[in-house]
């Protein structure tokens, strides 16, 4: 079963003279263990797709089916939709986007407090994500003090810890150099294989998707996958 | 995890300076309301200190504090004979300014009858009351005299007997107290030149008048000015006597205003002090509002640096009341730090005021409350932002 399943997504933004159609009858699935890249120019509808499949904006028309569970219908509401992304979406985004005033370890903490896990099984798998992403040593560090790769890894810890089905990652190396672009890429890889974590990865970098099961294209709001 | 502690460790610079500023101007609140209490508290503090059962002045006047009253000293033997008055006593209240100890000093004569008890301070720090019917006096620790010294008013030299500081004059300057002789004579007698100038005047007038040189001698010694004046008199009422029927025969019959001290505590306070009271209470309003908008802003900026942050806990599920309650948090701790801060300054600097900053518990709660409602709401607007955060901001979206 797809762990994410889109069909026939549209965004239509503005009406009359003005309307935008962000989204045009877009249709993907990802399955569990999957890796597929986003592709696309700027404009090309990329950033609306990833709200739309991040549970955050609302379709014009089509359905979003996530873990079986179709989002965006009657009887759904907010903390609904913010439970299931608590619980089973994790986001890695361009910039880290750490919040700046937890340490490392305290941002991976965060989210196993938000599902309610606390003390010594919250710290345990804090430890073990911090020595999975190979960052322990630097995890009592505020973010400040981290370098842009440290950052990234730590971004990438807080997006598993509650063991999440989906990864959606907004150009987690526009950040980085090559090198570290690279790394976290492999990360993501190691992550979906070993895990069974469906991952999405939007990126302009073709250098980056290396590896990946599925490459998506997104032009005027139209899919083509390669 | 407490985020808001989190998030002020992390800034503790800027919350230590955002406590130091904004408890400065608590500090300066609550001196306010100390101004305001002390400026009352000062201008009726010889009134409520003496405390007669009844302050009998010249008729009309709302004397001797509020204005100006003059009466002959002797009436105060008519007053002791009316039914109910266990005690009357003749009572002088002026300001003055002189030189003390080689400085130029404004203060207040205090003179009453030193052997009846009426009028006198009741409580000293240092030394003994007046005993002696002459040049002795007692002055309040203001002044800055020492028991002992020697100090010249007018024709005499005068001996500190007694220090107090109980009650000061309306003014907030300090009080000596005098015999009534000795107040009398310093205020009422005019020095020698003055007096053969006087005199002198009053000669031609009469023998311009028609009169020989020899009548006019005769009569000259009979209309020198009478040193024999008061500004009250202060009744002390017998057991289980009437105040108000007290005071309707004194006015009835012997033609003065008669007040109690309520009354006449209530006359400075509507009178003298009410321009400076209305003045001190409205800059203390005007600064409250001041410190509660400057939470505020401070808060909500505080709030504002965060919101990307927010809409990050926002996007990875955090519900709408963890990050409410950082907020929350935040602002109380800010509030009540400054506050603390403020309070703690204002203890310890209040004596170093010139005049008297009485500080209230009363008071205080209220602006603590002020301040705290104002705190609240900073966050409350802080928390309308966080709801009205988009967590595609996260994601760089809309």
């Amino acid at each position: 079963m797809a762990v994410l399943e889109i069909t026939g997504l549209t965004k239509v933004f503005g009406s009359g003279r003005l309307e935008v159609r962000a989204l045009d009858g877009v249709s993907l699935a990802v399955h569990a263990g999957e890796l597929a890249a986003l592709m696309g120019p700027s404009g090309s509808g990329k950033t609306t797709l990833l709200l739309c499949v991040s549970l955050i904006l609302e379709p014009t028309a089509g359905a979003v089916v996530f873990d079986g569970d179709t989002i965006y219908q009657e009887g759904k509401t907010l903390a609904d939709v913010r439970r299931l992304r608590r619980e089973k979406i994790g986001f890695v985004f361009q910039s880290a986007n750490l919040i700046p005033f937890l340490t490392g370890r305290e941002n991976v903490l965060f989210p196993l407090n938000l599902v309610g896990l606390n003390g010594g099984e919250a710290e345990r798998r804090v430890q073990e994500l911090l020595d999975y992403m190979e960052i322990s040593e630097r995890a009592h560090s505020l973010p400040a003090l981290l370098s842009g790769g440290e950052q990234q890894r730590v971004a990438i810890a807080r997006a598993l810890a509650n063991r999440p089905k989906l990864i959606l990652a907004d150009e987690p190396t526009a950040s980085l150099d090559t090198v570290r672009g690279k790394k976290v890429m492999e990360m993501l890889k190691k992550i979906a294989r070993e895990n069974q974590t469906a991952v999405i990865t939007v990126t302009h970098d073709a250098r980056m998707i290396e590896g990946f099961d599925t490459v998506y294209h997104l032009k005027d709001g139209k899919l083509d996958n390669i | 995890m407490d985020l808001a502690i989190r998030d002020l460790k992390l800034h503790k610079g800027r919350f230590l300076a955002t406590i130091i500023g904004v408890g400065l101007l608590f500090t300066i609140v609550l001196t306010m309301n100390g101004l305001y209490r002390g400026n009352v508290y000062e201008g009726t503090a010889l009134i409520a200190h003496t405390g007669p059962d009844l302050w009998v002045v010249e008729r009309d006047r709302g004397g001797p504090f509020n204005e100006q009253s003059s009466m002959p000293e002797f009436f105060h033997y008519s007053l002791a004979a009316v039914p109910g008055v266990e005690q009357a006593s003749p009572f002088i209240y002026y300001p003055v300014e002189r030189e003390i100890m080689g400085e130029t000093r404004r203060f207040s004569i205090v003179g009453y009858d030193v052997f009846s008890g009426l009028g006198g301070p009741r409580q000293l720090t240092q030394g003994r009351p007046i005993k002696h019917a002459h040049y002795e006096m007692v002055a309040h620790e203001k002044l800055g005299v020492k028991l002992g010294d020697r100090v010249p008013l007018g024709l005499h030299t005068f001996t500190v007997v007694g220090l107090t500081r109980e009650a000061v004059a309306s003014d907030g300057e300090a009080l000596v107290y005098l015999s009534l002789e000795d107040a009398q004579e310093f205020l009422f007698q005019r020095d020698n030149q003055e007096v053969r100038n006087q005199r002198e005047r009053q000669r031609r007038s009469l023998t311009g008048g028609g009169m020989t040189p020899q009548e006019a001698e005769k009569l000259l010694p009979r209309l020198q000015p009478d040193t024999h004046t008061i500004n009250a008199i202060l009744v002390k009422l017998a057991p289980g006597a009437d105040p108000a029927r007290v005071a309707q025969h004194i006015r009835d019959w012997l033609y003065f205003s008669v007040f109690t001290t309520q009354e006449e505590i209530d006359l400075v306070v509507r009178g003298k002090l009410a321009r400076m009271t209305a003045q001190l209470g409205f800059f203390r309003i005007l600064l409250m509002v001041v410190a509660v908008v400057i939470i505020s802003l401070v808060i909500y900026t505080f709030t504002m640096e965060k919101i990307r942050s927010i809409a990050v806990m926002k996007l990875i599920g955090a519900p709408n009341w963890v990050i409410a309650r950082m907020i929350l948090e935040e602002s109380l701790l800010m509030t009540v730090s400054s506050f603390g801060f403020g309070l703690l300054v204002i203890y310890n600097i209040a004596d170093l005021f010139p005049r008297k900053i009485l500080i209230m518990a009363p008071d205080t709660m209220a602006t603590f409350a002020v301040a705290l409602a104002g705190g609240i709401l900073a966050s409350v607007l802080g928390i309308w932002q966080v709801l009205k955060t988009e967590p595609a901001l996260a994601l760089g979206g809309h």
